[in-house]
């Protein structure tokens, strides 16, 4: 079976989502958007347009382009008197008084109208998923009723699909919140969209919705937002210039462009530029409009329009007899409800509860009807729900700085290695303290466990090298080992439980380690300053040793003091970074003055070292490789 | 499992709930197994395609935007008509060099008047009687069409001939 889409049929724009490895994902059309216009365009020629196409040439064929079909859709004629009116297209009565669209003198309804536009969401639905599309779920608004939904069925079998099941969208927003896995709730669904306003009142218990009550108006959305501002700036320009921009085909459209990205703005700013040069032309010569507009002035021309959504809320809470108190979420669905005035009101009228927003409310219903077609399909319940590492993961290096491994978040099962080395010279032991948490300091994070890896071969600092594993499995067992590369021991140890810390917990940890990012930051840079400096100590005078008699004795003696100075600062911890720093880059200049006269004294001397160095190489080699046969 | 009976007699034929029950179970592991896997490809695949597709979606807006002011630039050269002052002739040279830095990105406008109309290049503005061309033809250009490579970026703003 393939795999099952959800769809969010809209009247004025739809939607299509669908499950990828257990996480909902919101289709990008052939067009590359999100959304796809709900409109059909029935040209002179015979071809089906849909969506943004048929939307460009609509002004052109406005009698044969289908917008809002969804108003139509498993109604009477008797009962679709009023919305008529509104459409630029033909409605006749069909048989049994049935509603249909009369273009090019063919009669049509609406369901094979929906089923045009349902056809081309598959499509490209099955281009961008790499797969062929028969199931879906789709979403209808609660107060359709039994036509309503066989029609909507029916519009999904002409396109060619199974349809899984009709569900309401109020229902699916809710899904798209997980709100079904909670226990019983009273929840208030307040959807604002492109031209239309619904609130649900659900309540869910056992995995189970029930639709209480619904209100709304069906003739309330975005575009009446658009229209008060277009009006605005119209009528200003009238009283400024004399000249109404609204009887201007084009300067209108720019107007209306123009009024909602004002819009969309000030849901974001408290003011925005409408600038639209050359908007007109009299015979003074062209005209240019430039105004501001305030979040306020913007309120104020709206204010009616969000009164108008009152009604239907305290209406809706009423029809289920459900008291303010009761409401137990809140969620908001539809583009207008990103505009604060709206979001302003929901929240008086539900007592100041915060509503969901964290899903797009442009498509958290058609990442609901998917969230439902997955589980219709058996796919959600198969995906094993992979767990993350709620906090970082890693060990205690050098200094007392907790070396991350494995990052907090991360999707698990996880590994990963990194390789370590020793901080002494002649160091036949490493210690690996396995930590947790979010410091950067060991001593401020969780101990999992300790152990020791011994046995490893002698030599300077930094030369051995020790493998370090973290590997996490899909129950939050941690197995951290640590392997010498060199002589192959390995130890390891087992932490169960990694991730059963409790929220609170995790909260406190993640949060501490957010209030103390500065002073970590600044001891981490002292430590990072403390251990560069002991580093290039401990490489000036290895490079004094091997170097012997060809060392000036002044520079000797300079290197030597400066070597001093440098280990008193990184035994007594000094925290004077800029002076580690100095003192570092100090020694580091001298130790090239060292090598440099070295070099060019006696071309030799740097060969030899080379050559000495290669001699080792190859014995060591050979250690490895016996030790390797002794442990095969 | 069985009876005693049957013991030390030949019972390979004897199914095993337990087994079968294991073995169902492996098979339906297996499936969930390679649906992941599927899956993964899939997603892998598809977000190598996106984020080329978001570089030049991220470029795509810039540019989008970047064309309304070369619109304004048009407007402005066209309210200046005929008239060869050297500020237009200034403004003239400030256009061509802006249309030949977006002909750098692969993007160039294309020429919509006297074309038949089209939804897929042209976004119809109004539709107006004409007597010089046939029912259906752009004749004359609000805003420019461009493309970017071999896809439209957006589409011209036209007036369409209408039937007299």
């Amino acid at each position: 079976m393939g795999k099952a889409i959800g769809i969010d049929l809209g009247t004025t724009n739809s939607v299509v989502a669908v499950m990828e490895g257990g996480k909902p994902t919101v289709v990008i059309n052939s067009e590359g958007n999100r959304l796809t216009p709900s409109v059909v365009g029935f040209t002179t020629t015979g071809e089906r347009l849909v969506g943004q196409l048929a939307k460009r040439q609509a002004v052109l064929n406005p009698e044969n382009t289908i917008s809002s079909a969804k108003r139509f859709i498993g109604r009477r004629f008797s009962e679709v008197q009023s919305e008529i009116k509104n459409v630029p297209y033909k409605v006749v009565a069909g048989a049994d008084d049935a509603v249909r669209f009369m273009v090019r003198g063919k009669e049509y309804p609406p369901e094979e109208v929906s089923a045009v536009v349902l056809r081309r969401l598959v499509e490209d639905a099955a281009k961008y998923l790499g797969e062929k599309i028969t199931d879906a779920v789709i979403t209808v608004p609660a107060y359709f009723n039994d036509a309503q939904r066989q029609a909507t069925q029916d519009a999904g079998k002409i396109a060619g699909l199974n349809v899984l099941r009709i569900i309401n969208e109020p229902t699916a927003a809710a899904l798209a919140y997980g709100l079904d896995k909670k226990g019983n709730e009273t929840i208030l669904v307040f959807d604002l969209g492109g031209g239309t306003f619904d609130v649900s009142v659900l309540d869910v218990g056992d995995g189970i919705f029930e639709v209480h009550s619904t209100a709304g108006d069906t003739h309330l959305g975005g575009d009446d937002f658009d229209k008060r501002v277009v009006d605005w700036i119209a009528e200003e320009f009238l009283r400024t210039q004399g000249i109404d921009l609204r009887k201007d085909r084009q300067a209108l459209q720019r107007l209306s462009e123009a009024a909602e990205k004002a819009k969309i703005e000030l849901s974001g700013a408290l003011e925005t530029n409408i600038n639209l040069p050359f908007v007109t032309a009299d015979a003074t010569g062209p005209k240019h409009l430039e105004m501001k507009l305030s979040r306020a002035k913007f309120d104020q021309l709206t204010a009616d329009l969000v009164e108008r959504c009152k009604g239907p809320v305290e209406r809706a809470l009423a029809d289920a007899k459900i008291q303010v108190a009761q409401l137990d979420e809140v969620i908001l669905v539809g583009g207008s409800t990103r505009i604060p005035a709206v979001q302003a009101l929901v929240r008086r009228l539900t007592g100041g509860k915060e509503p969901n927003q964290s899903v797009n409310p442009d498509e958290v219903v058609a990442i609901g009807a998917a969230i439902q077609a997955g589980v219709l399909a058996g796919e959600v319940k198969g995906v094993v729900l992979l767990d993350v590492t709620p906090l970082s993961l890693g060990l205690e290096t050098l200094g007392g700085v907790m070396t991350k491994l494995i990052e907090r978040n991360t999707t698990i099962p996880a590994r990963k290695s990194e390789t370590f080395s020793t901080a002494e010279d002649n160091q036949t032991a490493v210690d690996v303290h396995v930590l947790q948490g979010e410091r950067e300091f060991a001593k401020d994070n969780r101990t999992l466990g300790h152990f020791r890896l011994e046995g490893i071969k002698p030599g300077p600092r930094g030369a051995p090298q020790v493998d370090v594993t973290f590997d996490i499995d899909a129950n939050g067992v941690l197995t951290v080992a640590a392997k010498d590369k060199e002589t192959g021991k390995e130890q390891k140890i087992t932490v169960a439980g990694s991730t059963q810390l409790s929220k609170d917990q995790i909260d406190r940890m993640v949060k501490d380690a957010q209030a103390h990012v500065e002073d970590d930051k600044r001891r981490r840079e002292e430590v990072a300053a403390r251990n560069g400096a002991d580093a290039i100590a401990y490489q000036v005078e290895r490079q004094i040793r091997e170097l012997g008699d060809q060392v000036p004795t002044n520079e000797k003696a300079r290197a030597e003091q400066m070597i001093t100075q440098i280990r008193e600062l990184v035994k007594n911890e000094s925290t004077d970074v800029a002076l580690m720093r100095q003192s570092t880059s100090d020694l580091q200049q001298l130790a090239h003055a060292l090598s440099a006269p070295a070099a060019s004294e006696s071309s030799a001397t740097p060969g030899h070292a080379g050559a000495s160095h290669g001699a080792a190489k190859p014995g060591n080699e050979e250690v490895i490789d016996a030790e390797f046969k002794q442990t095969k | 499992m069985n009876s005693n009976d049957i013991n030390g007699k030949t019972n390979v034929i004897v199914p095993n709930p337990e087994i079968e029950a294991l073995q169902a179970q492996v098979r339906s592991e297996h499936k969930m197994y390679l649906r992941s896997l599927a899956d993964f490809d899939n997603y892998r695949r598809r977000t190598e395609r996106e984020v080329a597709g978001v570089v030049q979606r991220g470029k795509r807006d810039l540019i989008l935007a970047f064309l309304e002011v070369i619109d304004s630039f048009d407007r402005a050269l066209q309210q200046a008509g005929d008239a060869a002052t050297p500020l237009v002739e200034g403004l003239q040279a400030v256009h061509r060099k802006t249309l030949a830095m977006l002909e750098t990105q692969g993007i160039v406008p294309y020429r919509s008047v006297g074309e038949p109309f089209d939804p897929a290049l042209h976004e119809a503005v109004a539709s107006v009687v004409s007597t010089e061309y046939p029912p259906g033809v752009v004749i004359d250009e609000l805003e420019r069409g461009y493309r970017a490579g071999d896809a439209v970026l957006r589409p011209a703003r036209v007036r369409v001939s209408a039937q007299p």
